[in-house]
């Protein structure tokens, strides 16, 4: 035989391959394989823990609390501006419809060959 | 046995009578306006205005926001006030207003309590104003007060519930960013109409 021929039956000769070598080969294709999570897993992962979906469930409930608070905040400001503006306006034309008839009083008064 | 249920149901009738005549004496000083309600159709303008208890208080809340000097009056005047009812009406033409419905406001000021202070009628310029007082029997304060403004292109019925002064009632015309009318205060030596003077009346 050659020796070109000797050589290369030597390097292609069968070998048995080394402990855990299928494992390691296979760990590392699922782990390849495996689709990248998404928010909405991320978010029901992140929830799945009870304690922080407690903590979800209050935030949410202050941020409602807040929201209501600041509207009916919102809405008695607007109902106390209304009713200052009546109140001076009643109180507007009380004075004057008053001082009206304290003229008329003092017109009679001057009127009046008594006084 | 007899006697004591007799005595429970007198007690009983007591209380129930005390109970229904306490708000009636609270609400003694308030006019029934609603005849006047069906004048709002027919006026070019209308002020309504409706203040009770609870939205006195409110706007009291929001005049201390307001710093000025006129504020501070308003507040001033309107505490231990009960309510403020004002109903104005201008119309465009005469004859839009009939004197009965002037007439059921002062059915109402004749009831017990009721001072008319001043009243003022003349037939030339068709005009007609009074102002009237709620002054229980002690006479010592005064429960509230109402004016009825009559002349032949406007009516209006201001009723005020409560303790109420009128020197700084008069005195606000002109303040509030309203400028005041041409009106003559007293001359010297005269005394004016927050006392209880005699009812005027020009024929």
């Amino acid at each position: 035989m050659r020796p070109l021929d000797e050589e290369l039956r030597s390097a292609l000769r069968r070998q048995e391959p080394p402990a855990g070598f299928v494992e390691r080969v296979m760990a590392r294709l699922a782990a390849q394989a495996a689709p990248r999570a998404g928010w909405a897993q991320v978010a029901r992962a992140f929830l799945g823990w009870p304690r922080l979906r407690w903590a979800a469930v209050g935030a949410v409930a202050c941020l409602v609390m807040a929201i209501g608070v600041v509207q009916y905040q919102r809405g008695q400001r607007a109902q106390g501006e209304m009713a200052k503006a009546q109140l001076k306006q009643a109180l507007h034309i009380a004075s004057s419809k008053l001082n009206q008839a304290r003229k008329r009083v003092q017109e009679i008064d001057r009127r009046s060959p008594q006084s | 046995m007899r006697i004591s249920l007799t005595r429970s149901a007198t007690l009983m009738m007591f209380l129930v009578l005390i109970w229904g005549g306490l708000p009636a004496y609270g609400q003694v000083a308030r006019l029934q306006l609603n005849n006047l309600e069906k004048l709002s159709k027919k006026a070019a303008e209308v002020v309504d205005v409706t203040l009770d208890g609870p939205m006195l208080k409110l706007a009291s809340k929001f005049l201390n926001e307001d710093e000025d000097s006129e504020a501070a009056e308003v507040k001033e005047l309107v505490k231990g006030l009960k309510g403020i009812y004002v109903k104005s009406f201008e119309f465009d033409k005469e004859g839009e207003y009939s004197e009965e419905d002037v007439e059921a406001i002062r059915a109402q000021l004749k009831g017990p309590g009721w001072t008319r202070i001043v009243g003022f009628t003349s037939k030339r310029e068709h005009e007609n104003t009074e102002v009237y007082m709620m002054v229980p029997g002690s006479g010592e304060s005064i429960e509230g007060m109402a004016i009825i403004d009559a002349e032949p292109k406007e009516l209006t019925v201001v009723n005020i519930i409560g303790p109420i002064d009128l020197d700084k009632l008069s005195a606000l015309e002109g303040h509030m960013g309203v400028p005041k009318l041409d009106l003559e205060k007293g001359k010297a030596g005269q005394k004016p109409a927050s006392g209880k003077p005699p009812a005027k009346e020009q024929e």
